[in-house]
């Protein structure tokens, strides 16, 4: 591996976990009650604790709150 | 009992349990340092970065093949149940453990060169192609990836969101984690970076995780083979005697979800094994004031419907039970979750 892919692949990784950090705060404040009942009133401190998992799985995050869910999941 | 006791006794259980977890890392640490310091040849001292590099990779290594024998070995024997709860803990500290490991071998190996620290983690050893010289260090920080996962969504918020199947898939990455790590302190060895005998430990801790879960999945295969013939839709679950108070055994439904044979007292109740939560095994729990409370995380269903006791709103399937000649029967077909079932009696011989 050359210095230029190494860089590519922790750019790529960088810029989906920032993207990720992003989307995950925006979700953090408005979104929890809407992915699931329950979370709507969770405290900050458990919001920062999911924070991590957020920027990591955003995009399932986003598919779930459009919507998407497999059918046998009850919510 | 009070009725808040098991709630209390669960709490308690879980403090000493994170207190054991931190006492067992300082010892191994403590361990570690003494063996690496007092251990080296004269002369030859490593540097104390590099001897904590190796206790932390070594720590989280060994928290992880922990952590994989636990569930085989609940399987195995019911002793090992308790290790059970609260496991997720493991999990987070053998990430920040090998995250401690991570930065500091990005420090103390690549942090001094001209290169970027990050970009020199991935290219100083360009072998790619090669099998004993691929890069070891890729291999760990495949892994760490995957336990940064693991470790991110281990909060029963994720369980919610990603749905059971996801989750269990994605935590499933755990093997994959524990074979490059097996792969990355073996071929760090073979590569002159990693001891032989962290290598060997490591080769052996394979073998026992691998030998663990196939013993368990053996028992497990016999124990499902084992007589539950139907006999009219109705199963024979073993004699009502042979059921510790308390407990349950678990039978299987030649179709269908396995079922938790309960007994309280001399009372009888069936319930669909698998938990709300994460699917943990009911049958291998036990009643707590009256609930049944799960081995893995602790939910609680009322035997006899199925619920969870208020505020919680669980609910499972419960099946009709029946005692005849001493033998407990329960009915192959489950009722609808939370429908309330009469306890079939046990009576006193003699
Ligand atoms: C970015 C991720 C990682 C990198 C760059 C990395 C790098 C290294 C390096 C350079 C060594 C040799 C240290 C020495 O002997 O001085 C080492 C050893 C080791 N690593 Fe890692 N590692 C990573 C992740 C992990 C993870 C996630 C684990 C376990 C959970 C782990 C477990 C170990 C073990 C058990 C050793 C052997 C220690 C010994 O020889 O006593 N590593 N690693
Ligand atoms: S699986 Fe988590 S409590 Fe049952």
């Amino acid at each position: 591996m050359n210095a230029d892919t190494a860089a590519m692949i922790w750019l790529a990784l960088g810029a989906y976990l920032g993207l990720g950090l992003l989307i995950g705060l925006g979700v953090a404040a408005f979104g929890l009650a809407r992915l699931t009942p329950g979370a709507a009133h969770m405290p900050w401190r458990v919001r920062l604790l999911i924070l991590p998992g957020l920027a990591a799985l955003w995009p399932v995050v986003l598919l779930r709150l459009a919507g998407v869910r497999a059918p046998e999941d009850r919510t | 009992m009070a009725a808040s006791f098991s709630l209390v006794g669960w709490n308690r259980f879980k403090r000493s349990y994170d207190f054991a977890l931190i006492l067992g890392v300082a010892l191994f640490f403590a361990a570690h340092l003494a063996a690496g310091f007092l251990g080296a040849p004269a002369g030859q001292a490593p540097s104390e970065l590099q001897v904590v590099i190796r206790a932390s990779g070594a720590a989280a290594f060994s928290l992880l093949t922990f952590i994989l024998c636990i569930g085989p070995m609940a399987r195995l024997t019911p002793r090992a149940l308790p290790l059970l709860y609260n496991r997720r803990h493991l999990g987070v500290t053998c990430f920040l453990i090998a995250l401690v490991h991570a930065a500091l071998v990005l420090l103390w190996y690549h942090g001094f060169s001209q290169v970027n620290a990050f970009i020199s983690l991935l290219t100083s050893n360009p072998r790619y192609g090669s099998f004993g010289g691929f890069p070891f260090e890729s291999l760990g920080l495949a892994a760490l990836l995957i336990l940064f996962v693991m470790a991110a969504t281990s909060h029963d918020f994720w369980n919610a969101v990603l749905g059971p199947r996801l989750w269990k898939a994605l935590h499933m990455g755990v093997y994959a984690a524990y074979g490059l790590l097996v792969a990355h302190v073996m071929l760090g060895a073979a590569q002159g970076e990693t001891g032989l005998a962290q290598a060997a430990l490591a080769g052996g801790s394979a073998l026992l995780v691998a030998g663990l879960h196939i013993a368990a999945g053996r028992r497990e295969a016999a124990r499902d083979a084992a007589e539950t013939e139907p006999a009219d839709g109705w199963l024979n679950a073993g004699l009502a005697a042979d059921i510790a108070d308390g407990r349950a055994v678990i039978v299987v439904p030649p179709e269908g979800e396995r079922i938790a044979v309960f007994r309280d007292g001399a009372k009888v109740y069936a319930v669909a094994n698998a938990c709300r939560h994460q699917g943990g095994p009911l049958g291998e729990g036990r009643i707590l004031d009256g609930c049944i409370v799960c081995p893995w995380h602790g939910f609680q269903y009322r035997p006899e419907d199925g619920c969870s006791p208020p505020p919680f709103t669980e609910k499972i399937q419960t099946y009709r039970t029946r005692i005849t000649g001493g033998r407990v029967f329960v009915e192959a077909a489950p009722q609808p979750p939370g429908t309330a079932i009469a306890p079939s009696l046990i009576e006193e011989a003699g």
